[in-house]
């Protein structure tokens, strides 16, 4: 069984487009996908931007199931896993279903159908609740729905670790794949926009009222956002054999526990510290031949701060020379998709030698000073990639993708 | 399988039949019911009055005095079992110096109580009155990420979501960490809360049992008057190491998990055909990864539930994943007892099935007077029975899907 | 409502939300370094207080409530009909 586990198809769905390459170039443009929250009313709160899907009709790919009876995370993830595998060309109809897998990463889950049972319990008619609630909402219907849709039969799982689940997933995915239980794999995250987490942050006061501005010194906070991102994984000699094109490889990963705070990193960013290290070590990396990083760099005070103690910590010397962005001064926090539409970045750039910017990075932190690809996407050899997510519960991840030419 | 074996060092239950696994195999082997009425919120309107409620549960019983505020039940749950699993397996404060443990928990819904609740208070006080402690218990990794706090647990920390079978692929998970050597010790397991708010759901949509009498009739897995389930809630941890940790620092060896294995049926429960052969492709995975063949499985802990559907397909699954080979397989389903404990219940199984394994007693299914005449499990018993278990195969199955099997082995000292 | 009223019921907060009994509950405790709270609880012992009396508090404030005095002090300063301007 080959170990070595490659992505060849990528499908999004995010607030500044639907499909890899609309998103590609729109991030590499530097476009933001900030606007005044449409979903729900905001007037009550003191933050009333975010960053939605705009534009997504879920009809347009999901062609088994009936779409008015999925959640909308369940229609993000279902849309960008069809959009992956058409990336990928691959031809649905021959594969294996019963190797076939999902495995996805979630915060909330469909948490528009708990709103639903709220709205009707707080307005004493509960009764208006029937038998879709228990069907819709729990998060494993996420990776549930795509396998209906899909009808693959084999390994089906969901790991709901908040903020960092995207990387949690593709990090279980290429554990199933190594260990010879499937032939191909879904990988990713979805989050839809949610009135319940908008409420949270903005209770916590973490939430900035106009921009993302990550490493800025004036930045505010995070900006809610929804989304998806799935990743096609295969074995690298099924890939060759059927000639497909090959972003990256899935080289190793990283995980370990805060142990230390609900919604606050450990103030030494050692549980990050952590996760990159073992990543490191997983896949045989040395920290002078990273890249580029894909931060995770939500634009809260503390979490920016943090991430750049724990890179320099860890890198040392090197982490002046890393390029590091944070698309979500883009994208916002898109929670459970966040660390999978950033793999799908990290898997973008090896492959086209590019990486995004981060916008809204107009006066550094004195105390952020490390290359953080200031407002313009650059063009560089980029052969090893990490993707950093840290997570309420002190999940912590990292993920290692590698040129492809690098394997032998 | 491949890679270093994993063995059971400890185990940490938190039931209403007994919070630990001695006085819960007791319960059990006693043939006593957790389905009682429920007291924890009213059941008026509801179609089913009854759950296995853990009565009076006080989580300073086995987390001392420290502030308990922050921790929700569901949390209060998985920190309670979490600590009785460490006790259990000896892992002092020196030893815990030297090696980080981790926790992959499983569960359904988390907190979906605090969720609601957070929301709720938003909609009728205003989101600036929103509870900010009661936000970082509604993310479905909050049980894990609390107890992990509580506890001083650096090492992996994963939160599996998969229904029914959330503590069983949690269980699953951990041992490929183990096998892998990403991870020498992990507590694994699962854990659900019984709540208003998933009670409500599980009722509305007919999965609950009906009964005209007080507790103590319904639910009968496996019986043709079966007519539903009735939920349970609890947490169960096991202490997974990798076997050369276990032997170094002198552990007892409870079980091995030999082999794992998960399907999909994409028909969600709603085709019998694709169902049986999902939970019996589950079984053959399982099988296949523990290189056993069926005459070697000693007994079955059954998934069962009291589902009319589900209880049906997994009887011709677990014929059909063990070629037939069911006639002198002794049954039981311990659901018959503590209820649906969903994240829980596969876990809760494994802990049950290990005293099995150290006394040779197989709890009866209390009840279980008939079957249909095709029913092909000719040993699953209402009475307890006696059997020899070197082998048992562990089933987990959703009601819309998931299908999930673990093997595991008597341990060498047994 | 007096000083000591609203004192009572900060410091009942205190009880309910971070378990301290409540007669170990100096009047001008610290909540991090007196109390060791950590910020979440810090955040949920003022939203409570909010919550109880009824005002809005903005983030800025929120952010210099260190100690118990501070609270009841903002308190009082949101409850009374004549504020700073």
């Amino acid at each position: 069984m080959d170990r070595r586990i490659v992505i060849t198809g990528i499908g999004v769905v995010t607030p500044i487009g639907i499909g890899c390459e609309m998103f590609w170039n729109n991030l590499l443009a530097g476009q933001s996908g900030i606007a005044p929250v449409q979903s729900f009313d905001t007037s009550e709160y003191n933050v009333h931007r975010g960053a939605e899907v705009k534009e997504f009709n879920a009809e347009d790919y999901i062609l088994n199931l009936d779409a008015a009876h999925l959640g909308r995370a369940s229609q993000f993830a279902i849309a960008a896993a069809r959009l992956a595998l058409a990336d990928a060309g691959v031809e649905i109809g021959s594969l294996d279903r019963k190797r076939a897998g999902v495995s996805m990463g979630t915060t909330s889950g469909e948490p528009r159908e708990v709103e639903r049972f709220d709205d009707a319990y707080v307005s004493k008619q509960l009764d208006r609740i029937g038998p879709e609630f228990i069907q819709l909402y729990p998060c494993h219907v996420i990776a549930a729905h795509v396998a209906s849709e899909l009808q693959f039969a084999g390994v089906n799982t969901m790991i709901p670790t908040a903020c960092a689940a995207g990387n949690y997933a593709i990090a279980h995915a290429l554990d199933v794949m190594r260990a010879g239980r499937a032939d191909l794999m879904l990988a990713g995250g979805s989050d839809a926009f949610s009135r319940i987490t908008f409420t949270g942050f903005a209770r916590l006061g973490a939430v900035a009222p106009e921009i993302c501005q990550p490493f800025d010194r004036f930045r505010k906070g995070m900006i809610p956002g929804e989304g998806a991102g799935v990743l096609v994984l295969e074995p690298l000699d099924r890939a060759r054999r059927r000639g497909a094109r090959i972003y990256a490889e899935v080289a190793g990963y990283g995980l370990s526990c805060d142990a230390h705070h609900m919604t606050a990193a450990h103030p030494e960013g050692a549980g990050a510290e952590r996760a990159m290290r073992q990543a490191l070590a997983d896949s045989r990396t040395n920290c002078e031949d990273v890249s580029y990083i894909s931060a995770h760099g939500t634009g809260t005070a503390t979490n920016d701060r943090l991430e750049t103690i724990a890179v320099k910590r860890l890198f040392k010397d090197e982490a002046y020379r890393i390029p590091i962005s944070s698309i979500k001064s883009m994208l916002g926090h898109t929670m459970g998709a966040a660390s999978a539409i950033e793999a799908a970045v990290c898997a973008l750039a090896v492959f086209s030698n590019r990486i995004p910017p981060t916008i809204n990075l107009n006066d550094p932190d004195p105390e952020c000073d490390l290359d953080y690809v200031a407002n313009s996407a650059r063009e560089l050899p980029v052969n090893i990639a990490m993707n950093n997510a840290y997570a309420f519960g002190g999940n912590n991840a990292s993920l290692i993708l590698r040129k492809r030419e690098l394997l032998n | 399988m491949i890679g270093n074996r994993v063995v059971i060092t400890g185990a940490g239950v938190i039931s209403p039949l007994g919070d630990s696994p001695a006085r819960l195999h007791d319960s059990l082997g006693r043939g006593l019911s957790a389905i009682k009425p429920i007291k924890l919120f009213s059941t008026e309107g509801l179609g089913c009055p009854l759950g296995g409620e853990i009565a009076d549960f006080d989580a300073t019983k086995y987390l001392g005095q420290r502030n308990l505020r922050p921790l929700d039940r569901t949390s209060r749950l998985v920190a309670s079992a979490a600590q009785l699993a460490l006790a259990d397996s000896g892992w002092s404060i020196e030893m815990r110096n030297v090696q980080e443990i981790g926790l992959v928990l499983g569960t359904m819904f988390c907190s979906l109580h605090t969720i609601s609740e957070f929301d709720r208070r938003a909609l009728e006080a205003g989101p600036a009155y929103a509870s900010p402690m009661d936000f970082s218990n509604t993310v479905i990794n909050a049980a894990a990420g609390q107890t992990a706090i509580a506890h001083n647990l650096r090492d992996v920390n994963t939160t599996i979501s998969t229904g029914v079978t959330s503590g069983l692929e949690a269980i699953s998970y951990a041992t490929e960490l183990i096998r892998s050597g990403r991870a020498r010790a992990l507590l694994a397991g699962g854990a659900d809360e019984l709540c208003f708010e998933s009670f409500y759901g599980f009722d509305r949509a007919g999965l609950l049992c009906r009964s005209n009498v007080t507790a103590g009739d319904f639910p009968i897995p496996f019986d043709s008057r079966r007519n539903g389930s009735a939920l349970g809630e609890g947490a169960a941890l096991l202490m997974l190491e990798d076997v050369a940790l276990a032997r170094e620092r002198g552990a007892k060896i409870l079980g091995e998990v030999v082999g794992h294995g998960s399907s999909y049926d994409c028909s969600r429960g709603q085709d019998s055909v694709q169902a049986v052969e999902a939970i019996a492709s589950a079984i053959r995975h399982a099988m296949s990864d523990a290189f056993l063949l069926p005459h070697e499985i000693d007994c079955l802990s059954a998934s069962a539930n009291g589902s009319r559907g589900g209880d049906q397909h997994e009887a011709e699954g677990v014929v059909a994943g063990l070629n037939g080979q069911t006639q002198k397989l002794p049954v039981t389903a311990i659901k018959s007892m503590l209820g649906e404990t969903l994240g829980a219940s596969g876990p809760m199984q494994a802990v049950s099935l290990l005293e099995t394994m150290r006394d040779g007693v197989l709890p009866g299914i209390p009840q279980l007077h008939q079957v249909e005449d095709d029913f092909p499990l000719t040993m699953a018993r209402s009475k307890n029975q006696e059997a020899d278990v070197i082998n048992g195969l562990i089933n987990s199955i959703g009601f819309d899907g998931h299908c999930c099997s673990l093997i595991l082995s008597r341990g060498e000292e047994n | 409502m007096s000083t000591e009223e609203i004192r009572t019921k900060v410091k009942k907060s205190i009880v309910k939300i971070a378990n301290i009994n409540f007669d170990d509950i100096p009047d001008n405790a610290s909540y991090k370094d007196d109390l060791q709270l950590d910020s979440l609880t810090i955040l949920e012992i003022a939203v409570d207080a909010e919550y109880q009396f009824q005002v809005k508090l903005s983030d800025d404030d929120l952010g210099v409530l260190r100690t118990v005095d501070d609270t009841v002090r903002m308190v009082q300063q949101y409850l009374s009909p004549v504020m700073a301007a």
